[in-house]
């Protein structure tokens, strides 16, 4: 059992990573972030790949594929950003999002222990 | 532009309770918002879904498992940690509802409005603290959903109006959550109606449906007419009188070849 504090302070842990925010994807709102600090502004992070989120949703309703979506990687050229969808039991839609360094990222590593993350919050 | 968003508060008032460390309720004309030591723990407004209804109407909570909760622990404020403590909720599952609550009950209770701003000291919320948000976030946010809104659709009678459903084009996609918002819509219910009754929190449904209009899936009403712009300058008037009469013959032909074209 975790509060979303732990949630993001377990996600600034994962190697590499540079910040780390729980975003309601619906309004595009940060509930929570953790590190970022000036080279990455979490808040407007969170609002743009809500649209991200979104589109990809979209799409996927736009096919008819019947599946969900469980995390969405996007490679930078010296980051990763990973949005991880959270099966909440309410209405809210939500995504773990993480920004990790590249040179220091374990991508695997950083996937499983988001996964992990998300079965702690339990929401 | 950003300074002048920064130098202009939501509230100067809030800013000024939260640099004295405040405790009390802020009440204004659309809401109330409960500070402890300057933070924000609570908010409530009419035009917003209380947490009661988003776990309620959502299915997430019986009635009567909120009534006890609130019989037992509304008295002592902590009315949060009980529904924890009981075992009804998971703590991330709280922190998150309450969170989407409060910042939709501020966006209305911060709201450009007239009418008196006062503030009660002292006074707490029986819901009790979950986790209290800094003054800046909240303002922050606010400002944000306002400019949100308006850049999916500015026009803003579509958060007051009926909800009104327009057949989709053939082959328009509809997300599964705009389905049951529209399957929703009786032609009646306003927008905070169709909140209500989903157990959504009010923004949300206001920025679905400002999508959905942006869509054509929802009527937009008619609003009245933006003031008219200034008049014609003199030099145009000086201009027209100055000029030989129109070519009717051109403009005729003009006007036939248009129709025509169309």
């Amino acid at each position: 059992m975790a509060n979303t504090e732990t949630a993001l302070k377990e996600a600034a842990q994962i190697e590499g990573a540079i910040g780390a925010a729980l975003v309601d994807y619906t309004s595009g709102m940060a509930l929570g972030t953790i590190g970022g600090g000036k080279e990455l502004d979490l808040n407007v992070a969170a609002a743009g790949n809500t649209d991200v989120v979104r589109a990809k949703v979209r799409t996927m309703e736009m096919l008819g594929l019947n599946d969900e979506i469980e995390d969405i990687l996007i490679t930078l050229g010296g980051q990763y950003h990973l949005l991880r969808l959270l099966k909440a039991r309410g209405s809210a839609g939500l995504f773990l999002y993480v920004a990790l360094d590249k040179n220091r990222a374990n991508l695997a590593m950083a996937r499983h222990q988001l996964k992990k993350i998300e079965a702690d919050l339990e929401i | 532009m950003t300074a002048t968003a920064t130098a202009t508060p939501v509230s100067p008032m809030l800013t000024r309770l939260a640099a004295e460390r405040a405790t009390g309720a802020l009440l204004r004309d659309h809401g109330t918002l409960y500070l402890v030591d300057g933070r924000v723990v609570h908010a409530e407004s009419p035009e917003s879904p209380g947490v009661d209804v988003l776990l309620t109407a959502a299915g997430r909570l019986p009635r009567e498992g909120w009534d006890e909760a609130v019989d037992r622990a509304g008295a002592l404020g902590a009315v949060g940690r009980f529904l924890v403590d009981s075992g009804r909720l998971h703590d991330g599952e709280l922190e998150i509802c309450h969170l989407g609550a409060v910042f939709d009950a501020a966006f209305f209770a911060l709201a450009p409005a007239g009418g008196p701003t006062r503030f009660r000291y002292g006074v707490g919320h029986w819901f009790g603290t979950v986790r209290p948000v800094d003054t800046g976030a909240v303002e922050r946010e606010t400002l944000r959903r306002r400019e949100l809104l308006d850049s999916v659709w500015p026009y803003p009678a579509v958060d007051r109006a009926p909800v009104v459903p327009r057949p989709a084009a053939p082959g328009q996609p509809v997300g599964a959550r705009q389905r049951t918002l529209l399957a929703a819509a009786d032609g009646f219910r306003t927008p905070a109606d169709l909140a209500r009754l989903l157990g959504r929190p009010a923004f949300h449904t206001f920025l679905d449906v400002r999508r959905l209009a942006a869509a054509g899936l929802v009527e937009t009403p008619y609003e009245a007419p933006p003031p008219p712009p200034p008049p014609v300058p003199a030099w145009i008037g000086e201009a027209v009188a100055t000029t030989p009469d129109p070519d009717i013959a051109l403009l005729r032909r003009l006007r036939d070849a248009l129709e025509a074209a169309l």
